[in-house]
């Protein structure tokens, strides 16, 4: 099978640390790849070099057919660039970041205006079209930052955290992009921190943490891999301590949600039981407690040993 | 791959570097602010440092026709800012991480900020001497002498602007370029004979000032535009001019070329 984007033993140190330690990823064309991971796990360090921003220490990626070191110049007429470091010319309008793209791209200036107005309309920035890209909302910006990045018609798309940062509805709306694009024929590379938006949106989830893949799979293996359900309480009181025995009880690492709800896989149903009697011995009460399916949230939990809000606190 | 690369019809650095002047000039057009600082910096120094300081000389008509040469000379010079603090804001912002992740010649983006700053600079020479001109200074040289002055000025400042590059490149912010950039351009223009006399100077000053280029710059620039005689100084001035181009422009490549990497 040919590979849209393919990397084998990917690894790029800064200093003594090593950003990358050997990371192998793989999206068939017309796919999406999600590329999950917290912060710092070294999703836009696999994202420049796919992108031929920066040399691989060591390994090898191939992008589009040509080798990301060896034919920086044939890759980068088949991919577009977006999120957290390509940027937009801020002091320039959105209609006036398009053209420059297209023009740099070799387009007539007809032909140019002509791929910017449709894409202001395609991600609906019609009526910011002409106001400096530096007054724009977040979610706008990144809505053109997207579009800058589509001016060529790239087949292979690279998305560093498309989302981050953004509300619930301009996330919407870039999700809705992504399915388009991919419906056109695109192979997308997404990278992002929200296990939702990978669920969502990729055909194959990577998980990276430390420099390494830490698990693989499509989203519905990831899940079934953290265990067929969950245990959740939320304790009255004495959290902490109800959390020890959830740990004690289980063997597990508890994640602990919002509101002060603790869950773990379920593995065995007797251990519920156990972990009710344990919390009566303990005087703990509960205010809530239920078994349910997992989310991509704890698979992460389960598969790195980290939350992903944990790196963030 | 189903969809046809639209880049196809390439064109060269040259078209690409021109799209990025334009990228790089269109914004004082989008932003009326930008557009009134930039003619407005160089009226008002001509007025504050030609006129006002001037009135405070025993001779203020003296003094001006001293005075706005070098006022000339200053501002176009500090106009010089302006390259490296683009390149270290595009680096900073990722706009240049863009363009190198698209199929541009590598030396587009500096062929167009240069280009737009040549532009930038004649512009500045044009609001400072119409200032001038407005403010009472007359050009007492025959035409094509003057506009050898301005060439000449003109020279020195791009040979400058290299400098301003390879601090851009360098610059881990825009903050640090500007600070960096004020504290060379500050002592080289002010610490000249731009706008005192040498002779007027306390020994130790007298002396800094006797070395600095800018000092040349500013007496040859004079001696242009006012028809007096020139003594040594445009050949000096080309000396250096062609001194610090010959350094700073592989430095800034060099600078740039480890960016784009």
């Amino acid at each position: 099978m040919t590979y849209a984007i393919e990397a084998h033993g990917l690894v790029k140190r800064y200093g003594d640390k090593a950003a990358l330690a050997g990371v192998d990823l793989a999206a068939p064309p017309g796919t999406v790849l999600g590329v999950l991971g917290p912060n710092g796990a070294g999703k836009t360090t696999a994202v420049r070099i796919l992108a031929t921003l920066v040399s691989p220490d060591e390994g090898r990626a191939v992008v589009g057919g040509h080798d990301v070191v060896k034919a920086p110049a044939e890759v980068r007429k088949l991919i577009g660039l977006t999120g957290q470091y390509a940027s937009v010319d801020e002091k320039l309008t959105g209609r006036q970041n398009l053209v420059m793209i297209g023009r740099l791209l070799g387009m007539s200036r007809a032909g140019a205006r002509g791929r910017a107005a449709a894409l202001l309309t395609e991600f609906a920035l019609e009526d910011a079209a002409d106001r400096a890209a530096g007054s724009y909302s977040g979610g706008m910006r990144r809505r053109l930052d997207l579009a800058v990045s589509l001016v060529g018609r790239p087949s292979i798309v690279f998305m560093d955290e498309p989302t981050t940062g953004l509300d619930p509805r301009a996330r919407a709306d870039l999700w809705r992009i992504v399915r388009e694009q991919v419906a056109g024929g695109a192979t997308v590379l997404l990278t992002t921190q929200y296990l939702e938006e990978a669920d969502q949106l990729a055909d194959e989830i990577v998980l990276i943490d430390h420099g390494l893949v830490a698990a693989r799979g499509t989203p519905g293996e990831l899940k079934a891999r953290a265990g067929d359900r969950r245990l959740e309480i939320r304790p009255e009181h004495d959290a902490d301590k109800a959390e020890l025995i959830l740990a004690e009880v289980t063997g597990l690492t508890p994640h602990r949600g919002e509101n002060g709800l603790l869950s773990v896989p379920l593995l065995n149903s007797s251990v519920s039981l156990a972990v009710f009697r344990r919390l009566e011995e303990a005087g703990v009460s509960l205010a809530e407690h239920a078994v349910r399916r997992p989310t991509l949230d704890e698979a992460f939990l389960a598969l790195t040993g980290t939350t992903t809000s944990g790196r963030t606190r | 791959m189903t969809t046809t690369p639209f880049t196809t019809g390439r064109r060269g650095a040259l078209a690409q570097g021109m799209t990025l002047a334009w990228r790089s000039l269109v914004p004082l057009r989008n932003e009326l602010g930008r557009l009134i600082q930039f003619v407005l910096q160089p009226v008002f120094m001509v007025v504050v440092f030609a006129l006002m300081f001037g009135a405070m000389s025993g001779d203020p008509d003296h003094a001006a026709r001293y005075l706005m040469p070098g006022v000339l000379t200053q501002v176009t010079l500090i106009s010089t800012n302006i390259t490296g603090m683009n390149l270290a804001e595009d680096i900073v912002n990722g706009v240049f991480d863009r363009f190198r992740s698209m199929p541009l010649a590598r030396s587009a983006p500096l062929i167009g900020r240069v280009a737009a700053d040549a532009l930038m600079t004649t512009a500045t020479i044009a609001v400072a001497l119409v200032a001038g001109v407005a403010a009472g200074f007359r050009i007492t040289a025959p035409p094509l002498e003057a506009l050898a002055g301005v060439a000449l000025l003109l020279l020195f400042t791009l040979a400058l602007s290299w400098v301003s590059a390879w601090l851009g490149l360098k610059a881990k912010s825009v903050a640090s370029m500007q600070g960096m950039a004020t504290a060379i351009l500050l002592p080289l223009t002010f610490g000249s004979s731009a706008f005192i006399p040498p002779a007027n100077l306390p020994s130790a000053l007298r002396w800094w000032s006797s070395v600095n280029p800018i000092s040349h710059l500013a007496d040859a620039v004079r001696a242009l535009l006012l028809g007096t005689p020139v003594g040594p100084h445009v050949w000096v001035t080309l000396a250096w001019a062609a001194a610090v181009t010959a350094c700073f422009v592989p430095l800034a490549v060099r600078a740039y070329a480890r960016r784009i990497r």
